[in-house]
């Protein structure tokens, strides 16, 4: 780890001018300022037209800030050089379609300077890792949208990048898909890889990040440590495991003895639906299109 | 984090040979970069089955073999000549135009080109890789159409010949040396409307002039709102390429000043005077091109390659995507 943030976003405001004759403008987003520490998962959330892709694009040197700076370990992003550092899935991949996944690998591998020997060790572990060894020689027009993402995953990480932008990575894929995904993303930090995900799945996020940042009409409305934003300061959770309806009850009563404290809930905690979900399937991430053959 | 999430866990990312961005040092200008988008969209065109026009271009090679076979010995050969390099002109300009045309607009809309330029990869290396891609599809389709269409006419000749030697042969001469001449006289005029060397400088011409046009559309598109846009100014500027040279001869006049022939100059670099490439009729007609004028040509081609490269990086540079 360095003291360097992997990334750091100042004051950044992007204003797009409508193709109007009045000249009319639209500010995207207006003084957005984090820094992301190097090894974290930050996760950006807001409701859709809030500004973060716009803020990705400009991290991502697709887009030029208005006013502000963004850098990627210490390099402004605006610089073709920093993004030997940056891996990008945009949501909703679309790569050439006549490529096969192997030959997606080799196109972008040999775009970051990646060739011979060096490119086919790196495209097996890859297509190992996404666990696409079995489609690899087939064109991307037949894969599905799981198989999209993991392929668009793979190539994002080519290069060993020491950021990884992911947006909306789980977004039309199936639930067991999802959570290879997400397992894949936790992966990537333990190598010590920072990961930026944008996602509308509040779950996911909430799951895998270290923080969070919240952009609502452009502006970063609240911006933290998960457990920080998340823990509720006046309540107090307390789980129990096999407590007899006499312990229940005893608990009730020596809440109520208390002068100030209010029972807010009691009862049996749920579990998730994802999680019922693979509970149920038994987590299973076959492809359907596997059986149509 | 909740600790109590279904997570298996999870799987190792392969990292041996550490990160890519903190061992190597960004090259500013790579031609391996450039010839990987090359090659990338070369192979997108011909799995798009541009090749299917080959179909149509045999076809049209053939008939014009066979057709008008009641013309004379010349006739015949100036008809496939005329029609095989015609069409070739015809397929290289559809796949400058059509083929450059869609490349931008798709990647843009399939959101591909994120993917391309979030890699360390300058737009102009990507321009550069688009307009290498095309001129290299057009370069193997001119040398398979050239490659079938020699074939044929060489077999026409040989064909010819042969039955003129036939007709000559059965026909009664005063003396030996005379038959002998008339062997000659009949092989060179056969042979000189057949496979020649000077031929193969009109394909080089046509290539020429598709490269041109190739750099013209994809300047064209970084601007462009749409590929039909695209394709129709495209044609509008072959077509004002083609009159220009005539144009800008009424403009200027014999005693032009020094402000219309700049204004002339600049319209050239926008529309590029195609006439200039124009030899095909010549080279048909058997006349021969001396070598420094398809040096010019070439020179030529490559500085309004660089032109509208240059420009179309301009265009581009700045895009919001």
């Amino acid at each position: 780890m360095t003291d360097v943030p992997a990334v750091s976003i100042q004051h950044l405001t992007r204003v797009f001018r409508l193709p109007t004759l009045r000249r009319q403008t639209v500010v995207a987003v207006e003084d957005v300022s984090f820094d992301i520490a190097a090894g974290h998962i930050y996760g950006l959330i807001g409701p859709n037209g809030s500004g973060k892709s716009t803020t990705m694009k400009v991290l991502l040197g697709l887009l030029r800030a208005t006013e502000g700076k963004c850098s990627i370990f210490g390099r402004d992003s605006a610089r073709v050089d920093s993004r030997e550092d940056v891996g990008f899935l945009p949501e909703n991949p679309y790569f050439y379609r006549h490529l096969t996944g192997r030959e997606t690998l080799a196109f972008y591998g040999k775009l970051c300077g990646i060739t011979g020997a060096a490119l086919k060790d790196r495209m097996g572990e890859l297509l190992k890792l996404v666990d696409l060894e079995h489609a690899a020689d087939r064109r991307l027009a037949g894969y599905s949208k799981g198989m999209l993402q993991r392929i668009g995953l793979a190539q994002a990480i080519i290069h060993r990048p020491r950021l990884v932008v992911l947006d909306e990575p789980t977004a039309g894929v199936d639930p067991g898909g999802s959570r290879k995904i997400r397992d894949l993303i936790l992966a990537l930090r333990e190598q010590g890889i920072t990961v930026i995900l944008s996602s509308h799945l509040l779950e996911q996020v909430q799951e895998v990040c270290d923080r969070v940042g919240i952009i609502y009409k452009g502006k970063l409305v609240k911006e933290g440590a998960l457990s920080d934003l998340m823990s509720v300061e006046d309540q107090t959770e307390i789980l129990l495991r096999n407590a007899s309806p006499e312990t229940l009850q005893a608990v009730r009563e020596l809440i109520a003895s208390r002068p100030g404290t209010d029972l807010v809930s009691m009862g049996n905690p749920r579990t998730t639906l994802e999680r019922l979900f693979l509970d149920v399937t038994g987590g299973s991430t076959v492809e359907a299109r596997e059986y149509v053959k | 984090m909740p600790t109590d999430s279904p997570t298996s866990p999870a799987p190792a990312v392969p990292t041996a040979g550490g990160h890519a961005g903190a061992h190597t040092r960004h090259r500013f200008f790579s031609p391996g970069r450039v010839l990987t988008i090359a090659g990338g969209t070369f192979t997108q065109l011909v799995r798009m089955k541009v090749f299917y026009f080959m179909a149509i271009f045999a076809v049209a090679v053939i008939a014009a073999s066979f057709a008008f076979a009641d013309l004379e010995t010349e006739g015949q050969l100036k008809l496939l000549k005329d029609v095989s390099l015609a069409a070739m002109s015809l397929f290289s300009m559809l796949f400058a135009i059509a083929g450059t045309a869609l490349l931008l607009p798709r990647d843009i809309e399939d959101r591909t080109i994120y993917t391309i330029l979030c890699k360390p990869v300058p737009r102009l290396e990507y321009l550069l890789g688009k307009l290498l891609g095309v001129v290299w599809l057009i370069f193997i389709s001119l040398l398979l159409m050239d490659a079938l269409f020699s074939l044929v006419l060489y077999l026409k000749a040989q064909s010819i010949l042969a039955t003129q030697m036939e007709v000559i042969r059965s026909m009664k001469f005063p003396t030996r040396d005379a038959l002998e001449a008339s062997i000659a006289q009949v092989e060179d005029t056969v042979l000189a409307q057949g496979l020649t060397w000077n031929l193969q400088n009109g394909v080089l011409a046509i290539f020429f002039k598709s490269a041109v046009l190739t750099g013209v559309t994809l300047l064209l598109s970084t601007f462009a709102s749409s590929t039909i846009f695209t394709i129709m100014s495209s044609l509008a500027v072959m077509i004002i390429g083609q009159a220009q040279s005539l144009a800008r001869d009424v403009f200027l006049g014999t005693d032009a000043t020094m402000a219309p022939k700049i204004i002339a100059g600049a319209v050239s670099l926008v529309f590029p005077d195609f006439k200039g490439f124009d030899i095909v009729d010549a080279v048909v007609g058997g006349t021969p091109v001396a070598g420094m004028i398809m040096l010019k040509m070439g020179g030529l081609t490559l500085v309004y390659l660089v032109i509208h490269l240059m420009a179309a990086y301009v265009m581009f540079s700045d895009k919001e995507l």
